[in-house]
């Protein structure tokens, strides 16, 4: 029984944890599909998470703020994507212009509204709403215990998943966008305009890392510099991680959000430095990395 | 004909660096209009600013060396076409070593010291990038990945040690025991924090073009970085081109690390080289991974970053506008496009 009263808190908090890094991954697969490196992510989400809470705050409205969160991370994808394909630039560079734009931008709109470079809080905006299941599934015995109870964006997540892997397999856009990545040409021939599917692949990981950025400040009720914090880029690691599919990106957030959710509850309980416990999530993941690359190689080996 | 060709592309290429620039400094002009409220002070403060005097040219160029170092480490991975997206945590564990190799010695030997302090963080720096580099050839898993994430977790590491056993408790800020008198480098243009790592810098440039672009394993290096499948053919070694740059990488990224320390701190800050990695990237692109380009595309980084500072403290906008304006620049600087105009005109012309 004792184990269960570690092992529910611990799995609880791993799927809220996960959320961010799994929205900004299912995101970013669109733009990998589509054949571009997409490493603006961790600026989309700082913009998601700066515009929604500031907005929620002036609008006195959660979806609003939210919804123009999303907005503003879109643009600044837009800009990324135009840029990028119409200007023709190299998109490891335009991807870290985009992630310093975000960085210094936010910090400077900041200090111009709020006169801080620090912590801004906004105690008024209202809470995120908790998904209320029936009672029956709350109880089962450890799935309900975990499942249950998140805020509605964990679920608005998982269905995102559930979208777009309908749509990456199952639709002509799909098809279409995966062809752009594997072989430009065929596109062309097909009559069909590439860059019309890199840059939807671009707006589509601008969308669901706004909506990650906005889940990390409006739980918060604060906008914190820097409050990305390398998500974008565990989440591109996540991304590779998982074969570049949904299903394998879903287990890889999930495995990095339980070695978080431990380093998490171990710094209360482990009698480590903090800087080691933080630096787990890392070597975890490291580590699953190059098991997977084993397991591979061994495999392509027979 | 020949020459007459290239001279025309790096007329062109000069041309779009040009507009590339005069477009970026445009947008930050704009910007200070919007955002200050005494804007000519502020733009005067930006652009003018670093060369007012010798303190803040000093340390303009100062703020280059470091930059030189972190270039040039990504420039030789880039022309192996392997990715190091770990500078960050290199150029942090670079410094690390220096320091804990100088508060060890017996405070006698300054020169030798320093020497055995760099020696260490090249290796630190190179050990760190070489495991990326050596789980790519021995199962494949991508280097880019792996880097990064070493490179967090090394950056935390290193803050463990700044606030851990190295810890000074006369100090308020988060910072190491101070090092020795005897290791600081040469100042060479006081009172600027300008010694002479800057010779280093562009010592070590030179040698790196010369290593890339005249030297056997240079040859093969950059064969690796065209076409990897083509040289395994052609006899070369390949599996060896996937540990050797990015070692090379570490290691050059270490160094500048480490002469940060002993040049401009004296003192292992927490957090002392952030940006320093990532900055290395651009530079190393804007210089399209040529080693001698790298010195003045740190320089105009440098620039940017003693323009903010000093609009900063004489005009009434934050630091963070340098992050902005050296976004601008990022954006424009690889666009084939602008540089398609510049083409176009000459053309016309």
């Amino acid at each position: 029984m004792s184990n269960s009263q570690y092992s529910i808190p611990l799995v609880y908090n791993a799927v809220e944890i996960m959320t961010p890094f799994l929205l900004a991954a299912i995101g970013g697969l669109f733009t990998e599909l589509s054949g571009m490196l997409n490493i603006a992510l961790e600026g989309l989400i700082l913009a998601g998470a700066f515009f929604s809470v500031v907005f929620a705050a002036a609008t006195g409205s959660l979806l609003l703020g939210i919804l123009l969160g999303i907005l503003c991370a879109m643009l600044l994808s837009a800009l990324f994507g135009a840029i990028t394909i119409y200007l023709r630039a190299n998109v490891f560079i335009t991807g870290l212009a985009t992630n310093l734009f975000a960085s210094g931008f936010t910090i400077v709109l900041a200090y111009q509204i709020f006169k801080t470079k620090g912590v801004i809080q906004f105690p008024n905006i209202p809470k995120l709403p908790v998904l209320s299941v029936p009672a029956f599934l709350q109880r089962i015995p450890f799935v309900g215990d975990v499942l249950f109870g998140h805020n509605v964006i964990v679920y608005i997540t998982w269905l995102i998943v559930v979208v777009a892997a309908v749509v990456i397999y199952r639709t002509p856009f799909g098809m279409h966008l995966r062809g752009t990545g594997m072989n430009e040409q065929t596109i062309v021939s097909l009559g069909l305009s590439p860059r019309r599917y890199q840059l939807s692949g671009i707006l589509i990981s601008g969308f669901t890392c706004g909506l990650a950025g906005s889940m990390l400040t409006i739980q918060l009720a604060a906008f914190v510099p820097e409050i990305s914090a390398g998500r974008g880029w565990i989440a591109l690691v996540a991304i590779y991680l998982g074969n570049r599919t949904p299903l394998g990106i879903f287990i890889a957030s999930f495995v990095f959000g339980l070695a978080e959710s431990f380093s998490n509850y171990a710094q209360g309980a482990i009698k480590l430095p903090v800087d080691f416990i933080l630096a787990f999530p890392y070597v975890v993941t490291v580590a699953a990395m190059i098991l997977y690359a084993i397991w591979r190689h061994a495999r392509s080996g027979k | 004909m020949k020459e007459k060709r290239s001279f025309g592309d790096f007329l062109s290429s000069f041309t779009g660096l040009a507009i590339t620039l005069l477009l970026s400094f445009g947008l930050v002009v704009v910007l200070m209009l919007i955002l200050s409220k005494t804007p000519g002070k502020t733009i005067y403060a930006f652009f003018i600013g670093p060369f007012t005097n010798a303190y803040y040219l000093g340390n303009m160029l100062n703020v280059a060396v470091p930059l030189v170092f972190t270039g040039l480490g990504m420039a030789v991975a880039f022309k192996s076409s392997v990715f190091n997206l770990g500078g960050e945590g290199q150029t942090y564990a670079g410094g690390l070593a220096t320091t804990i190799v100088c508060l060890a010695l017996p405070a006698t030997n300054g020169i030798l010291g320093g020497l055995l302090a760099l020696i260490a963080a090249m290796v630190c720096g190179g050990a760190i990038a070489g495991l990326s580099g050596y789980f790519k050839m021995k199962w494949n898993a991508d280097e880019m990945i792996s880097s990064f994430l070493l490179s967090s977790a090394v950056i935390l590491i290193v803050n463990y040690f700044i606030t851990g056993p190295l810890d000074d408790p006369n100090n308020n800020m988060l910072a190491s025991l101070p090092l020795g008198g005897q290791y600081g480098l040469l100042q060479i243009f006081r009172p600027s924090k300008l010694n002479v790592s800057a010779l280093f810098a562009i010592a070590m440039a030179v040698i790196v073009f010369f290593f890339m672009n005249r030297s056997h394993i240079g040859y093969e290096m950059r064969m690796c970085g065209l076409n990897r499948e083509f040289s395994r053919y052609g006899g070369i070694n390949v599996r060896l081109y996937l540990v050797l740059p990015m070692i090379l990488s570490g290691a050059l990224h270490g160094i500048g690390g480490g002469l940060m320390v002993l040049g401009t701190y004296h003192v292992l800050y927490e957090g002392f080289s952030f940006g320093m990695g990532w900055n290395g990237i651009a530079v190393a692109l804007i210089a399209k991974n040529n080693p001698l380009g790298v010195l003045p595309a740190a320089l105009l980084f440098a620039y940017l970053d003693a323009g903010a500072k000093a609009a900063m403290l004489n005009g009434d906008v934050t630091f963070e506008i340098a992050s902005i304006a050296q976004s601008f620049i990022f954006y424009f600087v690889t666009a084939q496009a602008l540089y398609g105009i510049a083409r176009k005109r000459r053309r016309a012309a």
